[in-house]
């Protein structure tokens, strides 16, 4: 293993056993996520709207809010006693300590987003298993997005005053694009249409992962500095 | 001799392991240092001498590489080892674990953490968390953490700070060693008089700026201490 891929995977398990020993984001991401599926579910009213037409909205709304909760712990964890520093002394590169702080957070929402499916299945009854494939190529490629961008933000967001508030203000903007492009594939994969009709989603989902992957590793060296 | 350092040469002819050249730095629009210029050769342990305020800890992340100078230029010549006012350590991993995880970074075998630990005498310790450590505790690991990897360059910030008389002993013993061995090491304290037997040159700082760097010679802490008022003085 290469020195760079060394240390992404040694920041990454490092922020994931921290993770599994507190369970803090995990615990608050997950009540959050039934929460919102709850509140959801209930506030519909069966006889006028169906299912599965608030379903991919309630989906989306649910794994981009609960990840936040994920993405703001990722740098306030570095904070603690500047340990970030003992990070940087330690000769590893910018763009490797970037990528293990996003695959940590990647780890940490596909968690989150694999224990929310069921209960979201459990509420609104969707054909989910008939286009499992779709459904986690849709969810991969908006969560890159997502993760990607706010894995970039949590480390600008951390050095502010208000870091738990900052991180949703500057993130949300950039949620926009690929929030709704996942909530477009989802409703045509949920209503079993087929997927050329949202080509156009797909590839604004595939350029916005590929332009702000490189643009969080080639920006987040700028955000270390004091 | 001067500040400004050009015609000193503390250990010889030595090739510097870490170097400031007239650095400057500045916080919106302040200035904490102020065109220092100050180097480390290789068996050589600087102390850092200055009021709160007068620029030590920056110039030590300046060194370090933590903080880039506004002007000027700093070279280093091999790996940094630091001990700065904050631990730099997680409180929910354990101390070997802290010490496992910077070693992989570090690309040094996660064996060498549990030899570390027993030098800085936290082996029964190893497997607690660092947040239910005291503050001298958590001091030991963050020394054994900086010795990591045998690194060329030591920083240390205040390393004292919390350590009992046990403490502070195999401190001096690893100071000593590491001069032996032909580390650069630099050392900001207030508590110099432990230091000074291993200290073999003394920087004073005021105000961001190097205002005199000499030769320890024979001084012990008394006479650093008046030397150090003198200077901050203006003598």
């Amino acid at each position: 293993m290469g020195e760079g891929a060394r240390a992404v995977w040694a920041i990454a398990a490092k922020d994931l056993a921290i993770e599994w020993r507190t369970k803090t984001a995990f615990v608050s991401a997950l009540a959050f996520a039934v929460l919102v599926l709850a509140v959801l579910y209930f506030a519909r009213d069966p006889t006028a709207v169906a299912s599965l037409d608030v379903a991919p909205g309630a989906l989306w709304v649910t794994f981009s809010f609960a990840a936040m909760l994920g993405l703001n712990r990722a740098f306030l964890l570095e904070q603690e006693n500047r340990a970030l520093d003992g990070v940087l002394l330690s000769g590893v590169p910018r763009p490797a300590v970037f990528l293990g702080k996003m695959l940590a957070n990647l780890v940490f929402v596909g968690a989150v987003e694999l224990v929310s499916v069921p209960l979201f299945i459990l509420f609104y009854d969707v054909p989910l298993w008939h286009r499992v494939p779709e459904l986690l190529g849709v969810t991969a490629m908006a969560t890159l997005s997502f993760v990607a961008v706010g894995t970039l933000l949590s480390a600008m967001a951390v050095r502010t005053r208000f870091a738990e508030l900052m991180l949703p203000l500057l993130l949300l903007p950039f949620l926009v694009p690929p929030v709704v492009g996942a909530v477009q594939v989802t409703a045509r994969i949920l209503a079993q249409r087929p997927l050329s009709e949202v080509a156009g989603w797909l590839k604004l989902l595939a350029a916005f992962d590929i332009v702000f992957l490189f643009l969080a590793i080639f920006l987040f060296e700028a955000t270390l500095e004091e | 001799m001067s500040a400004a350092g050009a015609d000193f040469a503390p250990v010889g002819d030595r090739r510097p392991l870490i170097a400031a050249e007239g650095v400057w730095r500045f916080f919106g629009g302040r200035a904490v240092l102020r065109d220092v210029t100050l180097v480390a050769g290789a068996g050589e342990v600087v102390l850092l001498l200055g009021p709160n305020g007068a620029g030590k800890t920056t110039l030590l992340r300046v060194l370090a590489g933590l903080l880039r100078p506004s002007r000027g230029k700093v070279e280093r010549r091999g790996r940094v080892g630091m001990v700065a006012h904050h631990s730099m350590l997680y409180d929910a991993l354990t101390a070997e674990e802290n010490l496992r995880f910077f070693a992989r970074l570090r690309g040094v075998e996660p064996e060498r953490a549990g030899e570390l630990l027993a030098r800085v005498g936290l082996e029964p310790r190893a497997r607690q968390r660092v947040a239910s450590f005291s503050r001298g505790m958590v001091q030991r690991l963050a020394i054994g953490c900086a010795l990591l990897g045998d690194p060329e360059i030591l920083l240390l910030d205040e390393p004292l700070s919390g350590l009992d008389e046990v403490s502070v002993g195999t401190l001096l013993e690893l100071l000593r060693e590491s001069r032996g061995r032909g580390r650069a090491v630099l050392v900001a304290s207030h508590q110099f008089a432990e230091l000074v037997e291993v200290v073999t040159s003394v920087a004073y700082l005021g105000g961001g700026r190097l205002l005199a760097w000499e030769p320890r010679g024979e001084r012990g802490g008394a006479a650093i201490w008046d030397r150090y008022r003198e200077v901050l003085s203006g003598g």
